[in-house]
């Protein structure tokens, strides 16, 4: 049956769709044939596939063939039921016939024999030639088509239909279409069937040794065949895939070995997608197929197939895995195949299957089908990158080609190919040689950037020197078992076992065949010596020239220059698809070969933008081994463009990668470089983060804590990541206050040069006040040179340079934080009682820090008006326990001093400077009281009150106040301020009373002296300098008797003198004195009272106490004595009231009587004699006066006369109270006699209970 | 034992923080660095496949050569990988489930910061005990 396959394959290539034969009875084909095959290829036909569903085609082609047709004719039987799917799917008869009778005679008979033949499927086009108007014929015509329809058409089939020619029914051509295409299902089932029969037969014979698969595969190529004639393309996919599964079963099964192929001229190019690359005749063996280019065969029809159903990705994705496994299977028999066939072949597949899979892709398939399929290609490119990155390394490329990881792992891990023996030198190529020798030569290593010392990566598996020699070796040894350790002990994944399983004599055959054409038979001139490596790669090339029948493919490998477009390109390809397929780690790392390209030829711009990529994604990711490999790169390519910036911040990060990457002296010419550039004039100022370089953080342990306004020096680790030692120009660091964003940031500065070490510095800045807040670390800026560099990140607590441990976001621990403004020290009086007045006295001071030192503090003393203080004096000093803070039972009245449970007492004697005196370092933590001593100064004389008037001094007169100002804090930075008011009285307050009045004119005047002080208060001697009409009684100077004196007086108590005095002149010679206006009290007393309380011995006292001379303190005060009314002149009377009494809220009038008593000569001087002037006077809060208070009332100057003053008045408040009292200010007191002479009291009731009027309670 | 192996983990972030050659074989110097690249490419298939599947254990994802890379995916999507030379799929299904377990330990220590380096010599020994054991 193999002798088919010819025929078979033939008739495949002459017919490509379903053949409709035409059985032309009554010679109509040639005037409805247009009409006919306008209609193809069928649209929207039915067909039912392999398990019998309906598929619906939307195009079906075919072609109408008339039986008489040569084709159709010269056909033996047995061809016919072999290739049954080239014979015609239905059959249409064309029949025409206007009368019955000949219907009958002729035309039935006929058409019966025609249609007997049951294997075919048929039908009855009736074509009527009526025309139109003839009725005659068209009646004629439609009895007869009558007839027919009864004749051939049944209940169960329609088979006739009826055209007519002159007006064809608009329906008819559907009919037909639909009629046509039961009649193909119907075959195509029925066939369909019968190969599946037969196929099932042979497949249960598959054991047998009798078995064909050349039977095999005709009958299952001719069902897949007929699928896709009928454009089932589907179901031919399915049977290809069976065949190529039946045929990998039975071509590995043992026993049954045949020839591999591919040892022919052209089969190097893979010929995947080209099924009609070899005609089958030529690869059939024995019973089967060779399997190199069954395979291909095989595979081009699946994607042929798969191609028609707009599957790319498919044809890529089986084409990927196809390619791999017939990979392997190359391996096996590599013994026979030329050089580096495999290698070729892999090449040359792969471009083929990028070509037509990209070239269909059309981007209309799902995302993920998408990517697939660009990670696909990607695959591909890259697979096809790393057989011709072998190739030209064998031909001696190698040089040229990157040794980076992602080229030493693809082609350090894959083996040298294994020809048996490996090529040697052709002959005549010495000079070839000699070229190669020199281009070795003249290849310099590539130094790496910064002298980086490394050892290059491998690209090679093994040496090539010694592998080649060794394979050449092993042959002029004869040992032909050596030749296959290489293989038996591979490790190219290719399936160890199945080598294993080959038997040693099928080896030997293997090798004792013929070899290629690549290996010319002159073994025995260059066995002799090993190989150099130049012969080595001309040899190989030599080898490759035979293997590679594809021109363009050899033109890539004939130059360097070649070679490297071709590997851009395949590069590039790769690297753009797994981009579009978003496997970025794999398009990134081909970019950096792309860049290792573009720098090689001087493209430095492209390769650092390459580079850069790379860089990006192994720092992001943190690979720093493979980051490491790739960043020397980048900085060559910014140094060479000028980029210092780039070029920079690459040093740092090589600086900042791990540190057993790279060598110390690697590492310190990292740093020169970056030292040198900084100091070199750079056009543009350039910016560096040199955070993973330099990081910083604040000293462990609890935040620097400042008050507010407060300067401080702040210490702050920093790390340096130089290998060595690097001055740091300047050197600032920011300030963030954590809670308030606005508030922006603080930079402390440095001006002076830093020299960092390598790792772990100290460096303190000083810090300015701050803001109250908690503050963080935030930039650290510098320069070195003139290179600004920053660093933010905080700590190296763990990897600090990685992505990760920043996401975690560690909260930046305060390291400083300014409390908000309190109160730091607090200034007050010692004491609230008052100071004796005009006397020397000690004014305590305590000065309380509030937790804050006040080292080396100064305060500034300034006394207000009336207050100065004693220069002569020091100023004592002494420590203080606070009573509320000691809890003590300190007795505050003993004198003691205060505080007497501090063990240690501190006590010191200061001046005052300026105004200014310096704190004492004890009293830097410690309250403490300052003794300051002052004098209130107050010129005016005491004045004693009436005991029915007293008029008590206003507090204020005493009042002195002192300013404080305390500077202190590291820098004085702080001040506090305070006004101290102190209240300075005098010991005494007077009042006086005469309480009796003696009928000689002897007045008993009585002293009543009030101790204003809390102090005791003794009284040696008092006398009274009289005033003017006065005079003491007796001969003595008015002194009371001796013998009472001493007087003690207690605090707050009340004492008495009593003085007896008449009215009287003084003698002549007081009377050259001036006239006393008032008397004028004395009194010598000593004060004993402790400072701390109050008033006490003024501080000259004090301090001169020893000697014991004291110096009693003399009080003086003025005391007004009235004389009683000697000469009056008028008189004034207070009228009686009236008798219903006075109520709140009444008016009421008051009414004074003056009359004129007698003229007084003396105001005669006076010209408005007639006047005398009034005013009343009244306690406003016990009345409200309505009227004029004060103004002139006519009095005659007659003897006698006498008017009446009345002045409305409310009073306010219930109860005795003075009334208003007139008073003449013109007159003398002495000339006005009043009446009732004194002070005395009305009656005010309570207001009368009304809804009306209300006085508020408080008011 | 495997003659070849290298194992990495691999935080969510894609930063190794962990690797170990714990093949038999005698170490080529530059092989670190070329499993390290090929682990590092595996990265991108681990991306596609950790989605399509609930189980953590990927088996072998990838194929350089003779070479296989095997991963393990946590929940937290830290992968752990292998590349070996082994076919012993179920000691490398051990071996990860119990790293695995080793290194969750590690998580739960306070002191370690999720997706730093593991530096624990504890656990380097551990791992490599286990290598031997199943590898």
């Amino acid at each position: 049956m193999a002798n088919f396959l010819a025929q078979f394959q033939s008739i495949k290539n002459s017919c490509d769709h379903l053949v409709i034969a035409v059985e032309d009875v009554s010679d109509l084909w040639p005037t409805i044939k247009t009409g006919f095959e306008e209609r193809l290829p069928f649209r929207r036909a039915c067909l039912n596939n392999k398990t019998r569903n309906s598929v619906f085609l939307e195009k079906l082609p075919a072609e109408f063939i008339l039986t008489t047709d040569a084709r159709l004719r010269s056909r033996f039987p047995q061809e016919q039921s072999l290739f049954w799917f080239r014979e015609p799917y239905a059959t249409v008869v064309l029949v025409t016939c206007e009368d019955l009778e000949e219907f009958k005679t002729i035309l039935k008979p006929r058409l019966k024999l025609i249609v007997q033949n049951d294997e075919r499927e048929w039908f009855i086009v009736f074509v009527s030639k009526a025309a139109p108007n003839n009725d005659q014929a068209t009646k004629s015509a439609k009895k007869v088509y009558a007839k027919l329809e009864v004749e051939f058409s049944s209940k169960k089939r329609e088979r006739c239909c009826k055209l007519d020619l002159h007006c064809p029914e608009a329906s008819f051509w559907e009919d037909l279409e639909s009629k046509i295409t039961e009649c193909i299902r119907n075959t195509l089932d029925r066939r369909v069937q019968f190969y599946e029969d037969e196929i099932r037969k042979l497949s249960e014979q598959r054991l047998l040794p009798v078995w064909n698969f050349c039977n095999f595969f005709i009958l299952k190529e001719s069902l897949a065949f007929m699928f896709e004639m009928a454009h089932l393309h589907e179901d031919a996919l399915r049977e290809y895939d069976e065949l190529e599964l039946c045929y990998l079963e039975t071509v590995n099964m043992s026993g049954k070995q045949r020839d591999f192929g591919g040892v022919e001229h052209g089969d190097d190019q893979a010929a995947l997608l080209n099924p009609g690359n070899k005609p089958l005749t030529q690869i059939v063996q024995d019973d089967s197929f060779r399997e190199f280019e069954f395979r291909q065969y095989l595979f081009a029809c699946q994607s042929k197939l798969l191609l028609k159903l707009k599957r790319p990705f498919e044809v890529a994705s089986r084409g990927y895995s196809f390619i791999i496994s017939f990979s392997k299977s190359l391996a096996l028999h590599e013994k026979i195949l030329p050089f580096c066939m495999r290698e070729v072949w892999v090449l040359t597949a792969c471009l083929a299957l990028i070509n037509a899979t990209a070239s269909q892709h059309n981007g209309v398939v799902p995302p993920d089908v998408e990517k697939e399929f660009y990670r696909l290609e990607g695959d591909l490119y890259s697979l096809c990158r790393v057989k011709f990155m072998r190739l030209a390394y064998l031909i001696g490329y190698g040089t040229d080609i990157e040794r980076s990881p992602v080229n030493s792992a693809s082609l350090s891990m894959l083996p040298w190919p294994k020809p048996p023996v490996w090529p040697s030198v052709p002959p005549d190529s010495s000079s070839k040689v000699l070229e190669k020798e020199k281009l070795i030569l003249q290849t310099v290593p590539r130094v790496k950037h910064f002298g980086i010392e490394r050892k290059p990566l491998p690209l090679e598996p093994t040496v090539l020197l010694r592998e080649a020699n060794r394979r050449r070796a092993s042959l002029s040894a004869g040992n032909v078992f050596e030749m296959f350790d290489g293989h038996i002990g591979s490790v190219d994944g290719s399936g160890p076992d199945a080598s294993i399983r080959t038997s040693p004599s099928q080896r030997v055959r293997a090798s004792a065949m013929p070899r290629t054409n690549s290996s010319p038979g002159n073994f025995d001139n260059s066995i002799d010596r090993p190989m150099r490596l130049a012969e080595i790669y001309v040899a190989a090339e030599h080898a490759l020239q035979q293997t590679i029948s594809d021109a363009d493919l050899w033109k890539s490998l004939s130059s360097l220059e070649e070679f490297e477009q071709k590997y851009l390109e395949l590069t590039k390809g790769a690297a753009d698809n797994y981009h579009h397929s978003w496997w970025k780690r794999h398009g990134v790392v081909l970019d950096g070969e792309i860049a290792a390209v573009c720098f090689r030829h001087g493209n430095f711009d492209l390769a650092a933008k390459s580079y850069e990529k790379v860089c990006a994604l192994h720092a992001g990711e943190g690979w720093q081994e493979l980051l490491a490999e790739v960043l020397p790169n980048l900085a060559e390519c910014q140094k060479i463009l000028n980029d210092q910036a780039g070029y920079l911040s690459s040093c740092v990060r090589l600086l900042s990668l791990d540190k057993g990457l790279f060598l110390t002296k690697e590492r310190e010419a990292f740093q020169s470089e970056v030292v040198r550039i900084a100091h070199s004039e750079m056009k543009d100022p350039v910016h560096l983060d040199v955070s993973s370089l330099i990081t910083f953080s604040g000293n462990p342990g609890p935040p620097l804590e400042l008050c507010d306004g407060d300067p401080g020096t702040l210490s702050v680790t920093v790390w340096s990541g130089f290998p060595g030692d690097i001055t740091l120009d300047s050197f600032s660091l920011t300030l963030m206050a954590t809670y308030n964003a606005d508030e922006g940031v603080k930079a402390l500065r440095s001006s002076i040069a830093i020299v960092l070490k390598p790792g772990r510095n100290t460096i303190t800045l000083d810090l300015p006040p701050q803001k109250p807040g908690s503050y963080v670390l935030g930039v650290l800026t510098g320069q070195i040179g003139h290179l600004r560099f920053r660093s933010h990140s905080f700590s190296k607590g763990g990897p600090a340079d990685s992505d990760d441990f920043m996401s975690y976001e560690k909260p930046a621990r305060p390291i400083l934080k300014v409390f908000k403004p309190r109160p730091l020290v607090d200034l007050a009086a010692v004491i609230s009682s008052a100071l004796l007045i005009n006397e020397p006295q000690w004014v305590g001071i305590i000065v309380r820090p509030i937790n804050y030192s006040l080292k080396a503090a100064v305060l500034h003393i300034d006394t207000g008006p009336g207050l100065k203080i004693e220069e002569s004096q020091v100023i004592e000093m002494e420590s203080y326990a606070d009573v509320s803070q000691a809890n003590a039972d300190i007795k505050l009245g003993d004198g003691a001093q205060i505080g007497t449970l501090d063990a240690e007492k501190h006590f010191e004697r200061l001046t005052l400077h300026d105004g200014k005196i310096d704190l004492p370092d004890w009293a830097s933590d410690t309250s403490s009281i300052l003794w300051i001593p002052v004098c209130a100064i107050n010129d005016t004389l005491t004045r004693g009150s009436s005991s029915d008037t007293p008029q008590r001094q206003s507090i204020v007169d005493g009042l002195r106040t002192i300013a404080l100002k305390l500077e202190f804090g590291v820098s004085h930075n702080q001040i506090f301020e305070r006004t101290l008011a102190v209240h300075f009285t005098d010991p005494f307050y007077v009042t006086t009373r005469v309480t009796d009045k003696c009928d000689d004119g002897t007045l008993l005047l009585q002293v009543i002296l009030q101790s204003e002080v809390k102090a005791t208060l003794t009284i040696y001697d008092a006398w009274l300098d009289l005033q003017d009409g006065f005079i003491h009684t007796g001969v003595g100077d008015g002194r009371p008797t001796s013998c009472f004196f001493p007087l003690v007086i207690s605090p707050g108590s009340r004492a008495g003198v009593l003085f007896t005095i008449r009215l009287g002149k003084t003698n002549a010679e007081d009377e050259s004195k001036a006239v006393q206006p008032e008397s004028i009290l004395n009194i010598r007393y000593e004060i004993y009272g402790d400072r701390s309380t109050g008033a006490h011995l003024p501080v000259a006292v004090t301090s001169s106490g020893p000697d014991g001379s004291k110096r009693d303190l003399i009080f003086r005060s003025a005391i007004v004595l009235q004389r009683p009314v000697l000469d009056p002149c008028l008189a004034v009377g207070f009228l009686p009231l009236p008798s219903s009494g006075l109520r709140v809220g009444q008016l009421v009038t008051m009414k004074w009587r003056v009359e004129r008593l007698k003229d007084f000569e003396e105001k005669i001087v006076s010209q408005n004699n007639d006047e005398v002037l009034y005013e009343v006077n009244a306690n406003s809060e016990n009345w409200m006066i309505a009227g004029r208070k004060r103004g002139h009332a006519s009095i005659s100057t007659k003897q006698g006369s006498r008017i009446v003053i009345s002045i409305l008045c409310l009073p306010l408040v219930a109860g005795y109270v003075r009334p208003p009292q007139l008073g003449l200010p013109n007159v003398d007191e002495a000339n006005v006699s009043c009446n009732p002479s004194g002070p005395h009291l009305v009656c005010v009731l309570p207001p009368v209970l009304s809804s009306s009027f209300c006085v508020p309670v408080d008011s | 034992m495997a003659t070849t192996a290298c194992f990495i983990i691999v935080s969510r972030n894609d930063i190794p923080i962990y690797e170990a050659e714990v093949g038999s074989a005698a170490k080529r110097e530059d092989a670190a660095q070329l499993h390290q690249f090929i682990l590092h490419a595996a990265l991108d298939i681990v991306q596609d496949l950790a989605w399509t599947t609930s189980a953590m254990y990927l088996k072998a994802i990838d194929r350089f050569n003779d070479l296989v890379v095997s991963v393990y995916v946590t929940a937290g999507h830290t992968r752990l990988m292998l590349l070996h030379d082994s076919r012993n799929d179920d000691g490398i299904k051990s071996f990860f489930q119990e790293v695995h377990e080793l290194y969750i330990k590690i998580l739960l220590n306070p002191l370690y910061l999720p997706g730093s380096r593991i530096t624990s010599s504890h656990f380097d020994t551990k791992v490599r005990a286990l290598a031997r054991k199943y590898l």
